[in-house]
Protein backbone atom coordinates (compact mmCIF):
# COMPACT_ATOMS: atom_id res chain seq x y z
CA UNK A 1 0.00 0.00 0.00
CA UNK A 2 0.76 3.32 -0.78
CA UNK A 3 -0.28 7.21 -0.04
CA UNK A 4 -2.00 6.57 -3.61
CA UNK A 5 -4.20 4.25 -2.34
CA UNK A 6 -7.90 4.77 -2.25
CA UNK A 7 -9.51 4.48 0.44
CA UNK A 8 -11.64 1.84 -0.32
CA UNK A 9 -8.32 -0.44 -1.40
CA UNK A 10 -7.14 0.24 1.87
CA UNK A 11 -10.39 -0.80 3.62
CA UNK A 12 -10.67 -4.20 1.73
CA UNK A 13 -6.96 -4.67 1.72
CA UNK A 14 -6.60 -4.36 5.66
CA UNK A 15 -9.75 -6.16 6.38
CA UNK A 16 -9.51 -9.19 3.68
CA UNK A 17 -5.99 -9.20 1.97
CA UNK A 18 -3.54 -8.06 4.39
CA UNK A 19 -6.04 -9.73 7.10
CA UNK A 20 -4.38 -8.83 10.88
CA UNK A 21 -4.99 -12.47 11.83
CA UNK A 22 -4.53 -14.89 9.19
CA UNK A 23 -2.01 -13.22 6.75
CA UNK A 24 0.22 -11.52 9.45
CA UNK A 25 -0.62 -13.51 11.87
CA UNK A 26 -0.93 -11.21 14.84
CA UNK A 27 -3.64 -11.35 17.33
CA UNK A 28 -3.29 -15.22 17.78
CA UNK A 29 -3.44 -14.70 21.30
CA UNK A 30 -7.19 -13.54 21.45
CA UNK A 31 -8.28 -15.37 18.47
CA UNK A 32 -7.39 -19.01 19.94
CA UNK A 33 -8.17 -17.98 23.78
CA UNK A 34 -11.54 -15.77 23.27
CA UNK A 35 -13.12 -17.69 20.30
CA UNK A 36 -14.85 -20.52 22.30
CA UNK A 37 -18.37 -18.80 21.45
CA UNK A 38 -19.45 -16.75 18.62
CA UNK A 39 -20.90 -13.84 21.66
CA UNK A 40 -17.53 -13.46 23.67
CA UNK A 41 -15.88 -13.54 20.11
CA UNK A 42 -17.84 -10.50 18.92
CA UNK A 43 -17.79 -8.84 22.10
CA UNK A 44 -13.58 -9.53 21.75
CA UNK A 45 -13.63 -8.01 18.53
CA UNK A 46 -15.76 -4.54 19.17
CA UNK A 47 -13.19 -3.71 21.79
CA UNK A 48 -9.96 -4.79 19.76
CA UNK A 49 -11.64 -3.01 17.23
CA UNK A 50 -12.44 0.45 18.99
CA UNK A 51 -9.03 0.21 20.52
CA UNK A 52 -6.89 -0.29 17.12
CA UNK A 53 -9.00 2.56 15.59
CA UNK A 54 -8.17 5.40 18.15
CA UNK A 55 -5.32 3.98 18.86
CA UNK A 56 -4.29 3.94 14.87
CA UNK A 57 -5.97 7.48 14.67
CA UNK A 58 -3.94 8.67 17.46
CA UNK A 59 -0.65 7.35 17.37
CA UNK A 60 -0.20 8.85 13.35
CA UNK A 61 -1.01 12.34 14.79
CA UNK A 62 1.46 12.07 17.30
CA UNK A 63 3.92 9.92 14.95
CA UNK A 64 3.31 12.49 12.42
CA UNK A 65 2.70 15.76 13.80
CA UNK A 66 5.23 15.70 17.23
CA UNK A 67 8.01 12.99 16.65
CA UNK A 68 8.62 13.93 13.20
CA UNK A 69 8.51 17.28 13.59
CA UNK A 70 10.82 16.84 16.70
CA UNK A 71 13.12 14.57 14.72
CA UNK A 72 12.24 11.82 17.93
CA UNK A 73 10.92 9.20 15.61
CA UNK A 74 13.18 6.81 17.55
CA UNK A 75 10.73 7.59 20.83
CA UNK A 76 7.86 5.43 18.26
CA UNK A 77 7.48 2.29 20.22
CA UNK A 78 7.16 3.84 23.72
CA UNK A 79 4.62 6.03 22.42
CA UNK A 80 2.24 3.71 20.68
CA UNK A 81 2.69 1.58 23.59
CA UNK A 82 1.49 4.56 25.88
CA UNK A 83 -1.46 5.62 23.34
CA UNK A 84 -2.78 1.59 23.64
CA UNK A 85 -2.41 1.17 27.51
CA UNK A 86 -4.26 4.22 28.16
CA UNK A 87 -7.02 3.32 25.17
CA UNK A 88 -7.28 -0.58 26.94
CA UNK A 89 -7.79 1.01 30.44
CA UNK A 90 -10.63 3.82 28.76
CA UNK A 91 -11.87 0.25 27.01
CA UNK A 92 -12.17 -1.79 30.45
CA UNK A 93 -13.65 1.46 32.10
CA UNK A 94 -16.21 1.78 29.55
CA UNK A 95 -17.29 -2.24 29.18
CA UNK A 96 -16.83 -2.08 33.25
CA UNK A 97 -19.38 0.11 33.62
CA UNK A 98 -21.84 -0.91 30.67
CA UNK A 99 -21.49 -4.50 29.94
CA UNK A 100 -20.49 -6.48 33.37
CA UNK A 101 -21.03 -10.02 32.20
CA UNK A 102 -18.89 -9.12 29.10
CA UNK A 103 -16.53 -7.55 31.67
CA UNK A 104 -16.74 -10.93 33.68
CA UNK A 105 -16.51 -13.13 30.81
CA UNK A 106 -13.25 -11.47 29.05
CA UNK A 107 -11.18 -11.81 32.48
CA UNK A 108 -7.52 -11.53 31.54
CA UNK A 109 -7.98 -11.14 27.84
CA UNK A 110 -9.45 -7.46 28.47
CA UNK A 111 -5.96 -6.36 30.12
CA UNK A 112 -4.18 -8.28 27.40
CA UNK A 113 -5.75 -6.24 24.72
CA UNK A 114 -2.74 -4.01 25.31
CA UNK A 115 -0.15 -6.62 24.59
CA UNK A 116 -2.03 -7.74 21.33
CA UNK A 117 0.34 -6.99 18.80
CA UNK A 118 -2.61 -6.94 16.50
CA UNK A 119 -3.36 -3.08 17.82
CA UNK A 120 0.50 -2.48 17.21
CA UNK A 121 1.29 -3.90 14.36
CA UNK A 122 -0.98 -1.70 12.82
CA UNK A 123 0.29 1.45 14.28
CA UNK A 124 3.69 0.55 12.79
CA UNK A 125 1.99 -0.96 9.65
CA UNK A 126 0.40 2.41 9.10
CA UNK A 127 4.00 3.97 9.32
CA UNK A 128 5.51 1.80 7.81
CA UNK A 129 3.13 2.52 4.70
CA UNK A 130 3.03 6.25 5.18
CA UNK A 131 -0.55 6.92 5.14
CA UNK A 132 -2.41 9.71 5.01
CA UNK A 133 -4.48 10.63 7.90
CA UNK A 134 -7.60 9.53 6.77
CA UNK A 135 -6.04 5.97 5.17
CA UNK A 136 -4.64 5.53 8.72
CA UNK A 137 -8.32 6.06 9.69
CA UNK A 138 -9.60 3.66 7.45
CA UNK A 139 -6.87 1.09 7.62
CA UNK A 140 -7.15 0.85 11.55
CA UNK A 141 -10.76 0.46 11.42
CA UNK A 142 -10.41 -2.11 8.69
CA UNK A 143 -8.29 -4.06 10.61
CA UNK A 144 -10.38 -4.46 13.38
CA UNK A 145 -13.22 -5.08 11.44
CA UNK A 146 -11.04 -8.01 9.49
CA UNK A 147 -10.09 -8.99 13.02
CA UNK A 148 -13.85 -9.33 14.33
CA UNK A 149 -14.76 -11.10 11.39
CA UNK A 150 -11.84 -14.00 11.80
CA UNK A 151 -12.53 -14.37 15.43
CA UNK A 152 -16.31 -14.58 14.95
CA UNK A 153 -16.11 -17.00 12.42
CA UNK A 154 -13.73 -18.79 14.79
CA UNK A 155 -16.27 -18.76 17.40
CA UNK A 156 -19.27 -20.27 15.25
CA UNK A 157 -16.92 -22.65 14.08
CA UNK A 158 -15.56 -24.06 17.24
CA UNK A 159 -19.40 -24.23 18.22
CA UNK A 160 -20.13 -26.62 16.37
CA UNK A 161 -16.71 -28.40 16.31
CA UNK A 162 -18.37 -28.85 20.37
CA UNK A 163 -20.62 -31.32 19.18
CA UNK A 164 -18.60 -32.97 15.72
CA UNK A 165 -16.92 -36.34 16.87
CA UNK A 166 -13.31 -35.28 16.83
CA UNK A 167 -10.71 -37.77 17.17
CA UNK A 168 -9.88 -37.94 20.72
CA UNK A 169 -6.08 -37.50 20.06
CA UNK A 170 -7.35 -33.81 18.42
CA UNK A 171 -9.72 -32.71 20.49
CA UNK A 172 -9.27 -29.24 22.12
CA UNK A 173 -6.49 -27.48 20.91
CA UNK A 174 -5.56 -29.63 18.33
CA UNK A 175 -8.55 -28.94 16.06
CA UNK A 176 -8.27 -25.45 16.55
CA UNK A 177 -5.34 -25.14 15.33
CA UNK A 178 -5.89 -27.42 12.29
CA UNK A 179 -9.43 -25.00 11.87
CA UNK A 180 -7.38 -21.94 12.07
CA UNK A 181 -5.40 -23.19 9.96
CA UNK A 182 -7.59 -24.20 7.17
CA UNK A 183 -9.06 -20.53 7.93
CA UNK A 184 -5.57 -19.02 6.73
CA UNK A 185 -5.43 -21.01 3.84
CA UNK A 186 -9.06 -19.93 2.55
CA UNK A 187 -8.16 -16.48 3.35
CA UNK A 188 -4.74 -16.90 0.96
CA UNK A 189 -7.43 -16.73 -2.13
CA UNK A 190 -7.80 -12.78 -1.40
CA UNK A 191 -4.50 -11.97 -2.06
CA UNK A 192 -4.97 -12.11 -5.81
CA UNK A 193 -8.02 -9.89 -5.67
CA UNK A 194 -6.17 -6.51 -5.87
CA UNK A 195 -2.90 -5.95 -8.02
CA UNK A 196 0.13 -3.56 -6.36
CA UNK B 1 37.68 7.13 22.43
CA UNK B 2 36.33 7.98 19.33
CA UNK B 3 33.62 5.85 19.32
CA UNK B 4 32.64 6.94 23.16
CA UNK B 5 32.91 10.42 21.72
CA UNK B 6 30.59 9.64 19.32
CA UNK B 7 28.21 7.71 21.52
CA UNK B 8 28.03 10.82 23.83
CA UNK B 9 27.33 13.49 20.80
CA UNK B 10 25.11 11.53 19.30
CA UNK B 11 23.24 11.27 23.12
CA UNK B 12 24.12 15.01 24.25
CA UNK B 13 22.22 15.99 27.61
CA UNK B 14 19.76 17.81 25.90
CA UNK B 15 18.43 15.54 23.56
CA UNK B 16 17.99 12.83 26.00
CA UNK B 17 15.89 15.86 27.97
CA UNK B 18 13.90 16.33 25.27
CA UNK B 19 12.84 12.86 24.98
CA UNK B 20 12.07 12.58 28.30
CA UNK B 21 10.07 15.89 28.37
CA UNK B 22 8.21 14.56 24.97
CA UNK B 23 7.46 11.17 26.47
CA UNK B 24 6.53 13.15 30.03
CA UNK B 25 4.26 15.21 28.43
CA UNK B 26 2.23 12.29 26.74
CA UNK B 27 2.20 10.56 29.68
CA UNK B 28 0.59 13.79 31.04
CA UNK B 29 -2.13 14.11 29.01
CA UNK B 30 -3.38 10.51 28.90
CA UNK B 31 -3.47 10.48 32.44
CA UNK B 32 -5.56 13.29 32.28
CA UNK B 33 -8.01 11.89 29.56
CA UNK B 34 -7.63 8.95 31.96
CA UNK B 35 -8.69 10.17 34.96
CA UNK B 36 -11.64 12.44 33.99
CA UNK B 37 -12.70 8.72 32.18
CA UNK B 38 -12.35 7.57 35.46
CA UNK B 39 -14.71 9.74 37.43
CA UNK B 40 -17.45 9.56 34.59
CA UNK B 41 -17.11 5.62 34.15
CA UNK B 42 -16.91 4.76 37.86
CA UNK B 43 -17.98 1.42 38.97
CA UNK B 44 -20.12 2.11 42.65
CA UNK B 45 -18.57 -1.50 43.82
CA UNK B 46 -19.27 -2.41 47.10
CA UNK B 47 -15.65 -2.98 49.06
CA UNK B 48 -17.22 -5.59 51.32
CA UNK B 49 -18.23 -7.08 47.59
CA UNK B 50 -14.33 -7.11 46.78
CA UNK B 51 -12.84 -8.09 49.94
CA UNK B 52 -15.28 -11.16 49.87
CA UNK B 53 -14.32 -11.94 46.34
CA UNK B 54 -11.01 -12.20 47.17
CA UNK B 55 -11.66 -14.09 50.20
CA UNK B 56 -13.13 -17.18 48.24
CA UNK B 57 -11.67 -19.69 46.30
CA UNK B 58 -11.80 -18.52 42.68
CA UNK B 59 -12.42 -22.02 41.24
CA UNK B 60 -15.66 -20.31 39.48
CA UNK B 61 -17.13 -23.68 39.80
CA UNK B 62 -20.82 -22.98 40.20
CA UNK B 63 -21.02 -24.86 42.95
CA UNK B 64 -22.86 -22.44 44.97
CA UNK B 65 -25.77 -22.24 42.03
CA UNK B 66 -24.84 -18.73 40.86
CA UNK B 67 -22.51 -18.25 37.80
CA UNK B 68 -19.26 -18.10 39.61
CA UNK B 69 -17.35 -16.70 42.37
CA UNK B 70 -18.36 -13.08 41.67
CA UNK B 71 -22.13 -13.91 40.94
CA UNK B 72 -21.73 -15.14 44.33
CA UNK B 73 -19.56 -12.60 46.39
CA UNK B 74 -22.06 -9.99 45.05
CA UNK B 75 -25.11 -12.53 46.12
CA UNK B 76 -24.07 -13.03 50.00
CA UNK B 77 -22.93 -9.40 50.66
CA UNK B 78 -27.06 -8.26 49.78
CA UNK B 79 -28.38 -12.02 51.50
CA UNK B 80 -26.19 -12.79 54.55
CA UNK B 81 -27.77 -16.70 54.21
CA UNK B 82 -26.24 -17.42 51.10
CA UNK B 83 -23.06 -17.99 53.61
CA UNK B 84 -22.70 -22.09 53.57
CA UNK B 85 -23.17 -22.19 49.90
CA UNK B 86 -19.31 -22.62 49.23
CA UNK B 87 -18.07 -25.86 48.69
CA UNK B 88 -14.49 -25.80 48.00
CA UNK B 89 -14.23 -23.18 50.32
CA UNK B 90 -15.04 -24.91 53.38
CA UNK B 91 -15.37 -23.60 56.85
CA UNK B 92 -12.30 -21.20 56.36
CA UNK B 93 -13.97 -19.53 53.82
CA UNK B 94 -17.17 -19.30 55.80
CA UNK B 95 -14.98 -17.55 58.73
CA UNK B 96 -13.48 -15.24 56.63
CA UNK B 97 -17.02 -14.29 54.85
CA UNK B 98 -18.50 -13.86 58.32
CA UNK B 99 -15.70 -11.75 59.33
CA UNK B 100 -16.07 -9.60 56.44
CA UNK B 101 -19.73 -9.14 57.18
CA UNK B 102 -19.62 -8.76 60.74
CA UNK B 103 -21.82 -11.76 61.26
CA UNK B 104 -21.42 -14.87 63.18
CA UNK B 105 -19.99 -17.51 61.66
CA UNK B 106 -21.67 -20.06 63.59
CA UNK B 107 -24.49 -19.09 61.98
CA UNK B 108 -23.61 -21.58 59.29
CA UNK B 109 -23.90 -25.01 60.38
CA UNK B 110 -21.41 -27.58 59.50
CA UNK B 111 -22.16 -30.26 57.08
CA UNK B 112 -22.14 -33.87 58.28
CA UNK B 113 -22.39 -37.10 56.56
CA UNK B 114 -25.89 -38.82 57.38
CA UNK B 115 -26.35 -42.62 56.74
CA UNK B 116 -30.35 -42.77 56.52
CA UNK B 117 -30.94 -46.53 57.22
CA UNK B 118 -30.53 -47.62 61.02
CA UNK B 119 -30.89 -51.55 60.55
CA UNK B 120 -28.42 -53.08 61.79
CA UNK B 121 -27.83 -57.03 61.23
CA UNK B 122 -30.56 -58.12 63.01
CA UNK B 123 -32.94 -55.99 62.32
CA UNK B 124 -32.93 -57.08 58.39
CA UNK B 125 -35.41 -59.81 57.00
CA UNK B 126 -35.27 -61.73 53.90
CA UNK B 127 -31.83 -61.31 53.10
CA UNK B 128 -30.29 -63.22 50.46
CA UNK B 129 -26.71 -65.11 51.24
CA UNK B 130 -24.79 -63.76 49.26
CA UNK B 131 -21.15 -64.86 48.30
CA UNK B 132 -19.82 -62.40 45.84
CA UNK B 133 -17.31 -59.62 46.21
CA UNK B 134 -17.48 -57.90 49.09
CA UNK B 135 -18.75 -54.50 47.65
CA UNK B 136 -21.67 -52.70 48.11
CA UNK B 137 -21.53 -51.54 44.30
CA UNK B 138 -21.48 -55.66 42.90
CA UNK B 139 -23.91 -56.70 45.57
CA UNK B 140 -25.76 -53.82 44.68
CA UNK B 141 -26.35 -56.11 40.96
CA UNK B 142 -27.82 -58.30 42.59
CA UNK B 143 -31.50 -58.43 43.62
CA UNK B 144 -32.70 -58.68 47.11
CA UNK B 145 -29.38 -59.08 48.15
CA UNK B 146 -30.95 -57.73 51.59
CA UNK B 147 -34.63 -58.06 51.75
CA UNK B 148 -34.94 -54.03 51.89
CA UNK B 149 -34.14 -52.26 48.81
CA UNK B 150 -33.39 -49.57 50.06
CA UNK B 151 -30.85 -50.50 53.03
CA UNK B 152 -27.56 -50.35 53.88
CA UNK B 153 -26.32 -53.46 52.49
CA UNK B 154 -22.68 -53.15 54.70
CA UNK B 155 -19.96 -54.42 52.36
CA UNK B 156 -18.16 -50.41 53.51
CA UNK B 157 -18.26 -48.72 50.50
CA UNK B 158 -18.42 -45.48 51.84
CA UNK B 159 -15.61 -47.46 54.82
CA UNK B 160 -13.43 -47.68 51.83
CA UNK B 161 -13.89 -44.00 50.35
CA UNK B 162 -13.30 -42.27 53.50
CA UNK B 163 -9.84 -40.49 54.20
CA UNK B 164 -10.82 -39.25 57.27
CA UNK B 165 -11.71 -43.22 59.26
CA UNK B 166 -15.05 -41.78 60.39
CA UNK B 167 -17.42 -43.59 58.78
CA UNK B 168 -17.45 -47.81 59.92
CA UNK B 169 -19.74 -50.66 58.95
CA UNK B 170 -21.06 -51.61 62.71
CA UNK B 171 -22.79 -54.84 62.74
CA UNK B 172 -24.48 -54.45 58.86
CA UNK B 173 -24.83 -50.71 59.15
CA UNK B 174 -22.74 -47.71 57.73
CA UNK B 175 -22.53 -45.50 61.39
CA UNK B 176 -20.74 -42.14 61.18
CA UNK B 177 -18.00 -41.02 63.83
CA UNK B 178 -19.05 -37.60 63.95
CA UNK B 179 -16.06 -36.66 65.80
CA UNK B 180 -14.18 -37.17 63.05
CA UNK B 181 -16.55 -36.66 60.10
CA UNK B 182 -15.81 -33.52 58.05
CA UNK B 183 -18.61 -33.37 55.32
CA UNK B 184 -16.28 -33.93 52.26
CA UNK B 185 -19.12 -36.18 50.66
CA UNK B 186 -16.27 -38.75 49.66
CA UNK B 187 -19.14 -41.49 51.14
CA UNK B 188 -22.40 -39.98 49.67
CA UNK B 189 -20.46 -40.79 45.68
CA UNK B 190 -19.17 -43.95 47.17
CA UNK B 191 -22.89 -45.45 48.09
CA UNK B 192 -24.58 -47.04 45.63
CA UNK B 193 -27.71 -46.81 47.06
CA UNK B 194 -27.25 -43.68 47.64
CA UNK B 195 -28.13 -43.75 51.56
CA UNK B 196 -26.10 -40.82 52.63
CA UNK B 197 -26.77 -37.35 52.58
CA UNK B 198 -24.83 -34.43 53.99
CA UNK B 199 -27.18 -32.39 56.34
CA UNK B 200 -25.97 -29.02 57.98
CA UNK B 201 -26.00 -29.89 61.38
CA UNK B 202 -28.05 -26.85 62.71
CA UNK B 203 -28.21 -28.66 66.19
CA UNK B 204 -25.84 -30.96 68.23
CA UNK B 205 -27.14 -34.11 68.22
CA UNK B 206 -29.73 -33.31 65.61
CA UNK B 207 -32.87 -35.72 65.06
CA UNK B 208 -32.73 -37.59 61.60
CA UNK B 209 -35.16 -39.86 60.26
CA UNK B 210 -32.65 -42.73 59.75
CA UNK B 211 -34.92 -44.73 57.05
CA UNK B 212 -35.22 -43.95 53.20
CA UNK B 213 -37.45 -46.97 52.28
CA UNK B 214 -40.76 -46.43 50.19
CA UNK B 215 -42.76 -48.72 50.12
CA UNK B 216 -45.57 -49.50 52.17
CA UNK B 217 -46.07 -50.98 55.34
CA UNK B 218 -47.12 -54.51 54.57
CA UNK B 219 -43.11 -54.80 52.22
CA UNK B 220 -41.33 -53.00 54.78
CA UNK B 221 -42.65 -55.26 58.04
CA UNK B 222 -41.41 -58.36 55.96
CA UNK B 223 -37.76 -57.07 55.12
CA UNK B 224 -36.95 -54.78 58.14
CA UNK B 225 -38.07 -54.69 61.81
CA UNK B 226 -36.99 -50.93 62.37
CA UNK B 227 -37.67 -49.34 58.73
CA UNK B 228 -40.63 -46.31 58.67
CA UNK B 229 -43.98 -48.39 57.83
CA UNK B 230 -45.67 -44.94 56.54
CA UNK B 231 -48.00 -44.66 59.71
CA UNK B 232 -48.02 -40.96 59.79
CA UNK B 233 -47.93 -41.26 63.33
CA UNK B 234 -45.39 -38.10 63.95
CA UNK B 235 -46.81 -35.93 60.90
CA UNK B 236 -50.10 -35.96 63.34
CA UNK B 237 -48.43 -35.25 66.45
CA UNK B 238 -46.30 -32.59 65.06
CA UNK B 239 -47.30 -31.65 61.82
CA UNK B 240 -45.15 -28.30 61.46
CA UNK B 241 -42.03 -30.66 61.94
CA UNK B 242 -42.94 -34.04 60.35
CA UNK B 243 -44.20 -34.54 56.65
CA UNK B 244 -45.38 -37.83 54.79
CA UNK B 245 -43.82 -38.18 51.36
CA UNK B 246 -44.38 -41.32 49.75
CA UNK B 247 -44.58 -43.54 52.48
CA UNK B 248 -41.33 -41.88 54.56
CA UNK B 249 -41.60 -39.38 57.52
CA UNK B 250 -39.63 -36.60 56.73
CA UNK B 251 -38.47 -33.45 58.94
CA UNK B 252 -38.23 -30.19 57.39
CA UNK B 253 -35.35 -28.92 59.01
CA UNK B 254 -36.49 -25.41 58.32
CA UNK B 255 -39.11 -26.00 61.01
CA UNK B 256 -37.13 -27.55 63.35
CA UNK B 257 -39.16 -28.71 66.45
CA UNK B 258 -38.28 -28.18 70.15
CA UNK B 259 -37.54 -30.79 72.57
CA UNK B 260 -40.67 -31.51 73.32
CA UNK B 261 -42.22 -31.57 70.00
CA UNK B 262 -39.68 -34.26 68.82
CA UNK B 263 -39.79 -36.38 71.58
CA UNK B 264 -43.48 -36.50 71.50
CA UNK B 265 -43.39 -37.56 67.76
CA UNK B 266 -40.62 -39.97 68.88
CA UNK B 267 -42.41 -41.65 71.63
CA UNK B 268 -45.28 -42.09 68.55
CA UNK B 269 -43.21 -43.99 66.46
CA UNK B 270 -43.89 -47.32 66.32
CA UNK B 271 -40.35 -48.08 64.75
CA UNK B 272 -37.07 -46.98 65.56
CA UNK B 273 -35.97 -45.19 62.84
CA UNK B 274 -36.11 -41.63 64.51
CA UNK B 275 -32.44 -41.26 65.77
CA UNK B 276 -30.17 -38.45 67.22
CA UNK B 277 -26.61 -38.03 65.65
CA UNK B 278 -23.88 -35.95 66.01
CA UNK B 279 -21.02 -35.47 68.86
CA UNK B 280 -22.75 -35.92 71.64
CA UNK B 281 -25.59 -38.30 71.34
CA UNK B 282 -26.11 -39.24 75.06
CA UNK B 283 -30.01 -39.76 73.98
CA UNK B 284 -31.32 -43.23 73.73
CA UNK B 285 -32.85 -44.76 71.18
CA UNK B 286 -35.86 -46.77 71.62
CA UNK B 287 -34.45 -50.02 69.29
CA UNK B 288 -34.08 -52.19 72.62
CA UNK B 289 -38.06 -51.57 73.36
CA UNK B 290 -38.97 -51.82 69.51
CA UNK B 291 -37.25 -55.21 69.08
CA UNK B 292 -38.14 -57.30 71.91
CA UNK B 293 -41.79 -55.81 71.42
CA UNK B 294 -42.04 -57.04 67.97
CA UNK B 295 -41.07 -60.60 68.98
CA UNK B 296 -43.76 -60.82 72.28
CA UNK B 297 -45.95 -60.07 69.15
Amino acid sequence: MTSETSLLVVFISMALINNLVLTKFLGICPYLGVSRRVDMAFGMGCAVTFVITISGTLTWMINNLVLQSIGMEYLKYIAFIMVIASMVQLVEMYVRKFFPPLYDSFGIFLPLITTNCAILGTCLFIDLWHLRFLQAIVASFAGGLGFTLVICIMGGIRENLEWADVPRALRGAGITLITAAIMTLAFMGFSGMIKG
Amino acid sequence: MIVTDYILAQLSINSMAWAGLTLLAMGFVFVLILTIANAKLMVEQDPTVEAILNALPGANCGGCGLAGCSAYAEAVARDHGLLGKCGPGGEATVKAIAAILGIEAAAAAPVRAVVRCSARANDKINSTRYLGVASCREAQMITGVIGCPYGCIGYGDCQKACEFDAIHVIDGLAVVDYKKCVGCGACVKACPRELIELRGMQEDPLLVIACSTLDKAKEVRSYCKVGCVGCGLCAKQVPTMFQMQQNLAVIDYEKYGSQEERDRAQDKCPRALMVYVGTNTQRETKREGISSGNENK
